[in-house]
Order: C-alpha cells, then sequence, then structure tokens
C-alpha cells in the first residue's frame, strides 16, 4: 500500500428468515449434496437480490452512521439478478437514497464479484481521499431442482461503507490470481440456470489452485504469516471448503470458525465472502487481522487483508439473524423458488 | 388485473422507494400518499417534499385468504399462502394501505410497531414492480 489508508468505516448484513433443512432435501432426492450445510437460507416470495442489497445499504450507511447523499461510489456485486440488461445500481441508489450522482458499477459474472465490487470500492477511497464507497453484494442463486449444485443454494446479502477515515478496519493489501478454467459453474446467455459438470474434483482442484495463489501472493508482499490471522473468510459454495483451502494454506479451523456461515446459511455465491467477512467484523476485537479469499468460477480469486482498528459493531449480527428462522418444507420451498410453474 | 402503466408506476417511485411524501404549504398537513390538491384542507395545492420516517402502527389489518387476492397477487397468495393488509397510521400522521412481510400471518397485532421496506410487489409487462411493506419495527 502506498502511505493513505483506507478502510471499511461501516457495515451491515443480511439474512432472510426462511430456512429449509438438508434433511428435507435427503427426503425428496435421497441425498444432499453440499457438504457440511445443515441447513440454508431461502429468500420469500416479495424479494430479490436487488431489495435485499437496498437493506443492507441501509444498514451499512446506518452502523457509521452515515447519509447516503454523500456516497461518492456505488458497487453492487450479484451472480442472481433479476435482469440481464438494465443498471441494477438504479435500483438501490434510489431505494437506499444513495447520492444519483455516485458512480456506480454492477458485477454480476461470477461469485467472485463480491471481492470485485470491494476492490473497486477501495480503489476509489485510495484515489478520492474524501469520498465514500458503498458496496453492496447480494445473492441467492438459481439452479435446476435436478442439480445437486442446486441443493447448497442459499441467500443472504451484506454491504459495507469503505473511507479513509472513521474506519473499524484497514486495508492492508490485496492480491489477485486469474487464469483460464471452465465447465464448473457458469451459465450460458440461453439459459438463466446455473450448470455444472457436477465433477467435484476438478472444481476443487481450480478453486484451491487459484485462492492459495491469491493468499500466499498477498502474505508474501504483506510479510504475513498465516497465523497473524485470527479470521479468514474464504469462499463456501459449501462448509468444507475453506478446511481443504485453510489447510493448503496452514490457516487452523479456530481461524476459519467466525466466517463459516455456510454451514446454516448455505452458498450465498457472490455475496459468500461479504457476509462471512460481516460474521467476522461482528466477533473481531480490535487489534485482529482478518483475511478475506474469494473465489469465482472461470477461474479467479482476490485475497483481501484486514486489520481491526475500532469495535463500532453493525445491528443485527449475522448470528441474530441465523438465529431468528421460520422452516419451510422442500414443497414450499419449490413454489417460493418458481420451481412448480 | 389492476392495470397500471409502465410511467404511472414510473412517476409514483419516490413514494413506493423510499416515502418521500408532501407537506401543505397552506394547512400544514401531510399527505401520503402525495396529492394534487390537500386531502385534508382541499384548498391548496402548494407543497414541499417531505421525507417520512417509514415507521407507523397498525391501525387495522385483514389477511387476503385463497381466492380473496387480486390478479396480479394470486400466485403469491398461492404458493405463499394468505397474506396481511395493513392499514398502518404513519408517524407523520397519515394512514396507508399496504402489505405486510416479514411476518407470519398469526403474528399480526393491531397497535404493533412497523416500518416500510422496499419488496417485490408484482411483475407486468415483464417489469419487476417494487415497492414499500410494512415489516415488524423491531
Amino acid at each position: 500500500m502506498n502511505g493513505m489508508t483506507v478502510g471499511i468505516s461501516g457495515y451491515g448484513s443480511y439474512v432472510p428468515r426462511l430456512r429449509i433443512k438438508k434433511e428435507d432435501y435427503a427426503a425428496a432426492w435421497g441425498s444432499f449434496s453440499a457438504a457440511g450445510v445443515s441447513e440454508k437460507a431461502v429468500m420469500g416470495l416479495d424479494e430479490d437480490v436487488l431489495t435485499a442489497a437496498t437493506k443492507v445499504s441501509r444498514r451499512a450507511l446506518e452502523s457509521v452512521p452515515l447519509e447516503g447523499g454523500v456516497v461518492s461510489r456505488f458497487a453492487l456485486a450479484s451472480t442472481s439478478a433479476p435482469y440481464v440488461e438494465k443498471l441494477l445500481s438504479g435500483t438501490v441508489i434510489v431505494g437506499a437514497g444513495i447520492s444519483n450522482g455516485a458512480f456506480s458499477s454492477d458485477h454480476t459474472t461470477s461469485t467472485r464479484a463480491g471481492t470485485e465490487a470491494l476492490i473497486a470500492g477501495f480503489e476509489h477511497v485510495m484515489a478520492n481521499p474524501g469520498g465514500h464507497a458503498l458496496v453492496a453484494a447480494a445473492d441467492a442463486p438459481r439452479a435446476s431442482m435436478w442439480s445437486p449444485i442446486e441443493h447448497g443454494f442459499g441467500a443472504g446479502a451484506a454491504a459495507f461503507v469503505l473511507s479513509s477515515s472513521n474506519l473499524i478496519a484497514e486495508l492492508e493489501g490485496h492480491a489477485s490470481y486469474a487464469t483460464e478454467h471452465f465447465g464448473e459453474r457458469f451459465k450460458v446467455t440461453e439459459d438463466e440456470l446455473v450448470h455444472d459438470l457436477s465433477v467435484k474434483k476438478f472444481f476443487e482442484a481450480s478453486l484451491v489452485s487459484n485462492t492459495t495463489k491469491a493468499a500466499n501472493a498477498l502474505m508474501k508482499r504483506l510479510g504475513r504469516k498465516p497465523e497473524e490471522y485470527q479470521h479468514v473468510a474464504i469462499q463456501q459454495p459449501d462448509a468444507k471448503v475453506p478446511s481443504s483451502v485453510g489447510g493448503k494454506l496452514m490457516f487452523g479451523e479456530p481461524q476459519l470458525a467466525s466466517a463459516l456461515v455456510s454451514k446454516s446459511l448455505g452458498d450465498l455465491g457472490a455475496a459468500s465472502t461479504p457476509v462471512a467477512l460481516a460474521a467476522a467484523l461482528d466477533v473481531a476485537k480490535v487489534g485482529d487481522r482478518i483475511m478475506v479469499i474469494s473465489y469465482g468460477s472461470g477461474a479467479g480469486s482476490d485475497a483481501i487483508s484486514l486489520k481491526v482498528v475500532g469495535d463500532r459493531k453493525a445491528t443485527p449480527s449475522v448470528q441474530a439473524q441465523i438465529d431468528k428462522k421460520e422452516y419451510i418444507n422442500y414443497v414450499q420451498y419449490l413454489k417460493i423458488k418458481g420451481a412448480i410453474k | 388485473m389492476a392495470h397500471v402503466s409502465i410511467p404511472m408506476y414510473w412517476r409514483t417511485i419516490p413514494q413506493r422507494y423510499k416515502m418521500l411524501g408532501q407537506k401543505c404549504k397552506k394547512c400544514g398537513k401531510v399527505n401520503f400518499p402525495p396529492k394534487g390538491v390537500c386531502k385534508y384542507c382541499n384548498a391548496s395545492s402548494e407543497f414541499e417534499e417531505l421525507q417520512l420516517s417509514g415507521k407507523g402502527t397498525v391501525h387495522t389489518f385483514v389477511l387476503i385468504g385463497a381466492g380473496g387476492a387480486p390478479p396480479e397477487f394470486a400466485d403469491q397468495e398461492k404458493a405463499g399462502g394468505s397474506y396481511p393488509v395493513a392499514v398502518v397510521e404513519l408517524a407523520e400522521g397519515p394512514k396507508v394501505i399496504g402489505q405486510m412481510s416479514d411476518i407470519s400471518p398469526k403474528d399480526v397485532k393491531m397497535g404493533m410497531g412497523v416500518k416500510t421496506e422496499l419488496k417485490k410487489i408484482y411483475s407486468e409487462e415483464g417489469v419487476i414492480r417494487y415497492g414499500f411493506k410494512f415489516v415488524p419495527d423491531q
């Protein structure tokens, strides 16, 4: 980093209150394919990623607190936007009262989109020291009910206010790695559903390779050792992946615990690492370090290193929202998802 | 279906997305949704914009069940079951009608505190119509 200190000055998270248990999937299909996930969050009929992004944007602004009118950069991340063409940011800008003059961008083509948006926001406040970036990630990925990848797909959102003052976490640095990979988790233009070869080893090889390269490059540049991090938020297509990646990077289970949201919320897509980061911020103490490592198929990874410098917490916490839930059965799930036409 | 054209809906976005109301310059009463002529004094069409808090209390409510939903909400009722519609007295005075969300119908009570949140209302002509619904304020 080049002198200028930037970081997170506020954040907010959102978990929809509906849940479905893995046992309901097992009863319907004979098995449940998302390792380590015991239940997952489901958006209600009247919600989508734009209403969720609006909600977390308001919560993040309130946590600072900051008026939406002074936001100079807005970045939105999701892989399950309701439109393929149309400015998605527009809905959130108006719904959350963000300045119409803010430069906005929509990040939508992979589950790495959450950290793409975060890094875009950090770059904005580094270049504009008086500016404020608001970054919102919301996702509820969709696949055919016949596809095993669908089993883990949950829903959630998180947003962050990025600034150069009044910080609760300082950005120490970020690094990325991207290369060509295909066949795992893709959507073709003609189909709104996620496809996947369902060859777990093929998918995990790319995930482990990209994430470890990005994270190792970052730790090398910063002169950091794995044990210097108290919280590690790794992309969670299921609840076992963080252990696989963490093992290669010498991160132990205690470091992964605070950010392991997928076991009760499922795969949050582009919102996976953002919600995991919010959960880590909820419990982090001043002086703690947080490592965020995203992954997006296709394939690439971003690693972000943060140091906690303030203990202003967002309400409600991710855990409080995980605990507040209402169960639905598989038939209700199919109806809400529009899988029965 | 109660057809609301896209331009007509678009014009109401400030009130539907972020509770932008108006204050009558003559009698001082708050109108929501915004009106052409003040509904309280019937004597003024001059207003100043007022950002409402979105908070209020449930004055009364009804549950819309099977067969009771208007066509644009029929699928919602079929998939999600009966849903509450409330008359809410806003903190700034006006009473407005809106759907309630994020709550089981059995938990809705008169006098409970609510606040507005952006939700999907329905879709028409391929366009998602967003707007406020009332959710528990806690």
